[in-house]
């Protein structure tokens, strides 16, 4: 069966804005999505790890790392919701049909992140009521959370690498129907080029994990002495180096075992190439400022400058991801090519509240930044 | 009909929508309803420099960030994430005509996020009037998030001049928005009370704070129930025909329409003469009580705003099967199975002798095999049926719905489900469509009862 016959006539309603637009905020919302999901992707597998093997120091620097989670994760939620957004905007024509192949899973994804958010809360309670001699079942609750993330994590890899992987369709979904409708039982396991993109972004959040605990280190932990500190250098510098390691791997794994000939083509080639090298290599520059701080010592501006670097080498990767998705793409259809209805007035309204809003938000922000960090009590 | 139709056994994959977003509405209000009450009353604890009010306050933040920021912020996603796989056509469309919507109900997604942790986290280090304009700011973004869906959830069920001018103000401003917004406001300001209530009659202390927080939230309360009834009234002088005579006709929604009300007036005297007028009264058994009543009330009205669009999911635009209401013509003429990206693929995999130049000849279809034409009936029912009726077993399965018909009826009815019933969708397909889903449903359907006796001589 040709694949292309399964994907589904233009709308028409066009695009309510140009397709830069479109595709300028998912990329923008994927970006800031990515910091904070990066955090509990890696983050509380890592915390739970530290609470378990790593000392008393450990312990510190595993209640550090979970005690904001629960505003990470509702931040991560939120700004989720924009790439995914443009996304069905742009993209409709091959998103809804991969997740209604893999439609189970992809719905047990709201379940699973219910589970994982209470627990978190679960966790952190017992932090704020136990300290460091947290009960075994929240430990246990912690555990499993760190599954469910890692869980979540896979079927999220699985739904966007469906979405590309349009040659897979008719025999996913041949395979499990009944009268023509899927039984929304697909996972797109077999696509090679999954697993290297699962894990790729696995190690990419432990890279981003780093920088958070020293950032943390440097601006939020006045409670903690200067130990505390050295311990966080030493811990982001070791959990970097087996993200830039892993990441180094698995994208190698992705880029030269798993990419057809033409798209490493189009990737290797004019300004393309100085994009995919900055990809690859940006995540090293964080590394190396969080090494030199290892060295050298850190301070809250060494501190900012290695968290705008490394936010820059993940706006580089969203970057890079969308270069390839629309690549990838082209064999079957050609996103950009949608006529456009352009809703001047909604879209003037949205820009001008999207400015109010983060003006809204600054000023709350500055309120806070007059008396110093959060009560404990809560 | 552009997307793969979701089989899901016994239940229907569109009832996970309805599950899912029941779940997520009975903690939406509270959301906006309880975003008032801690602004207002924090202020009021405040001015009043009552302490152990302002204790309670602090421990019901928790419990709101708990419900709401969690609970509410992942089943609202949840929503999202079943539409998209249930009734893939029209989130499509709802997303192309409202995107810049949806993004300006994020901007306020992200004040209410940062406000509502500030509130609860800074609780104690901030300034009163600092403290209490960060509440202001939660209750605010959180209505104008309200105000936002509502236009988009109102267009469904009322897309106004949308059909005709085609612009996001047409279809955001339709008759029925005014009204829903009315209503829905008063709903958050109810449902907040009552979740205060089941709050507060566990988690106040003494009984003079429990007595205060009773008084003070009858009054939102009653406020809500006043703005529930004129949103009332007016969603039902702005309902399409359709929608009106679907009250009156449809069985379910009759016995539901007389649960709502007479859920409403209950709620509204139990508030009157037990928190209003007798506020120690406000003991954990009256208050759980309440609160069954208002979930049962808001869902109840809940399902009746679903169940009278049918059989459109937006009205005059979407039919409830996945298809533009504009197409029904045309594929009447070529064909359901032709029409249909994913049917028109599975016919020509399964059966090439169908086709004749790139096209389903629908003259082909009936020189099949029998249970080939059948098997083509199930491919039928599922795409164009199977999201309001299960096969064999479920929800509103027609195997039990058509048992004992004759196939004339059955065929009759194939051909003009929309004359039988107004709120079913019309057939789409070519006669020879029909006759294939004909011969597909009586291989299904059950026998009439035996046993039933209407006089004449009975058999043995």
């Amino acid at each position: 069966m040709d694949p292309t016959t399964l994907i589904a006539p233009s709308s028409p309603l066009g695009y309510p804005a140009p397709y830069w637009f479109l595709v300028a905020f998912k990329v923008l919302g994927f970006t800031l999505h990515m910091i904070p999901m990066h955090i509990w992707y890696a983050g509380v597998l890592l915390a739970m790890l530290l609470h378990w093997r790593g000392g008393e120091a450990g312990r510190q620097l595993s209640r550090r790392l979970m005690q904001p989670m629960p505003v990470l994760i509702a931040l991560g939620i939120n700004f989720g919701i924009v790439p995914l957004l443009f996304t069905q905007v742009a993209y409709y024509k091959v998103f809804y049909p991969a997740t209604i192949l893999m439609a189970w899973p992809w719905v047990s994804i709201i379940l699973l992140l219910t589970l994982a958010y209470y627990g978190v809360y679960i966790y952190v309670a017992g932090l704020r009521a136990e300290g460091a001699m947290i009960a075994r079942w929240r430990r246990a609750i912690g555990w499993v959370t760190a599954g469910l993330f890692l869980l979540i994590g896979f079927l999220f890899s699985n739904a966007f690498s469906l979405m590309t992987n349009v040659r897979a369709w008719p025999e996913l979904w041949l395979r499990e129907s009944v009268g023509g409708a899927p039984l929304g039982t697909a996972l797109n396991t077999e696509d090679p080029t999954f697993w290297p993109r699962w894990l790729m972004m696995f190690a990419l959040a432990w890279t981003t994990t780093a920088v958070f605990i020293l950032v943390d280190a440097e601006w939020f932990a006045h409670q903690e002495g200067p130990a505390y500190r050295t311990t966080a250098r030493r811990v982001a510098l070791i959990i970097s180096t087996i993200g830039v390691l892993g990441f180094a791997f698995t994208g190698s794994w992705y880029v030269f075992g798993t990419w057809p000939e033409e798209l490493r083509e189009k990737m290797f080639q004019g300004p393309m190439r100085a994009l995919t090298a900055l990809t690859a290599l940006s995540p090293g520059a964080s590394w190396l400022l969080i090494f030199w701080q290892w060295r050298r010592g850190g301070t809250r501006m060494r501190a900012a400058a290695t968290a705008a670097v490394h936010v820059l080498a993940l706006g580089l990767n969203a970057i890079s991801r969308q270069v390839v998705q629309n690549a990838e793409l082209s064999r079957f259809l050609d996103v950009t090519a949608e006529p456009v209805r352009l809703q001047w007035s909604p879209l003037i309204l949205f820009l001008v509240l999207f400015v109010l809003g983060l003006g809204i938000v600054a000023w709350m922000l500055g309120r806070l930044a007059l008396i110093g960090s959060p009560s404990e009590s809560g | 009909m552009h997307y793969p139709w979701w089989y899901v056994p016994f239940l229907t994959s569109p009832m996970l929508i309805a599950i899912i977003a029941v779940l997520h509405v009975l903690v939406a209000h509270y959301a906006v309803g309880g975003g008032f009450f801690l602004a207002v009353e924090t202020q009021y604890a405040y001015r009043q420099n009552h302490r152990e009010y302002l204790a309670y306050l602090k421990e019901h933040a928790w419990f709101f960030i708990l419900i709401t920021v969690v609970y509410g912020a992942i089943t609202g996603v949840g929503i999202w994430w079943t539409i998209g796989v249930a009734s893939p056509l029209a989130t499509q469309t709802l997303i192309h005509i409202f995107v810049f919507g949806w993004a300006m109900e994020y901007v306020f997604f992200v004040l209410e996020i940062v406000s509502a942790f500030i509130f609860y986290y800074f609780w104690g280090r901030l300034d009163p009037r600092t403290h209490v304009r960060i509440g202001w700011i939660y209750a605010g973004s959180a209505w104008m998030s309200l105000v936002l869906i509502t236009g988009i959830t109102s267009f469904m069920l009322h897309s106004g001049r949308w059909p005709e001018e085609r612009t996001f103000w047409a279809g955001f401003l339709n008759p029925q928005f005014v009204p829903q917004v009315l209503a829905r406001t008063g709903g958050a300001f109810l449902l907040a009370s009552l979740y205060v209530y089941l709050h507060a009659a566990f988690k106040a202390g003494g009984s003079a704070l429990r007595d205060l927080i009773a008084v003070r939230s009858a009054r939102p309360a009653l406020l809500g129930s006043l703005l529930i009834i004129l949103g009332g009234i007016g969603w039902y002088l702005t309902l399409p025909e359709s929608a009106k005579a679907a009250l009156v006709a449809a069985s379910t929604l009759n016995i539901l329409v007389v649960l709502l009300f007479a859920v409403t007036i209950a709620v509204f005297f139990m508030l009157y003469l037990g928190p209003y007028r007798h506020p120690g009264w406000l003991s954990p058994g009256f208050a759980i009580l309440f609160f069954t009543f208002g979930l049962v009330a808001i869902t109840t009205g809940e399902y009746i705003r679903e169940a009278v669009r049918k059989p459109y999911i937006i009205y005059n635009v979407v039919l409830g099967n996945q298809i533009y209401a504009e197409k029904v013509p045309e594929l009447r003429r070529t064909g359901y199975l032709e029409g249909g990206t994913w049917t028109k693929a599975w016919v020509s995999h399964h059966y090439p002798q169908v086709s004749n130049n790139g096209r389903i000849d629908p003259a082909r279809l009936l020189a099949l095999p029998e249970d080939d034409q059948v098997k083509l009936g199930e491919v039928l029912f599922l795409h164009h049926c199977n999201d309001c009726h299960a096969g064999r077993r479920g929800f509103s399965p027609v195997a039990q719905l058509i048992r004992g018909w004759t196939p004339d009826m059955v065929r009759t009815v194939v051909e003009h489900p929309e004359k039988a019933h107004f709120f079913m969708p019309p057939w789409a397909g070519t006669p020879e469509e029909a006759e294939l889903l004909t011969k597909y449903l009586l291989r299904i359907a059950h026998p009439r009862p035996a046993g039933m006796y209407f006089g004449e001589e009975r058999k043995p």
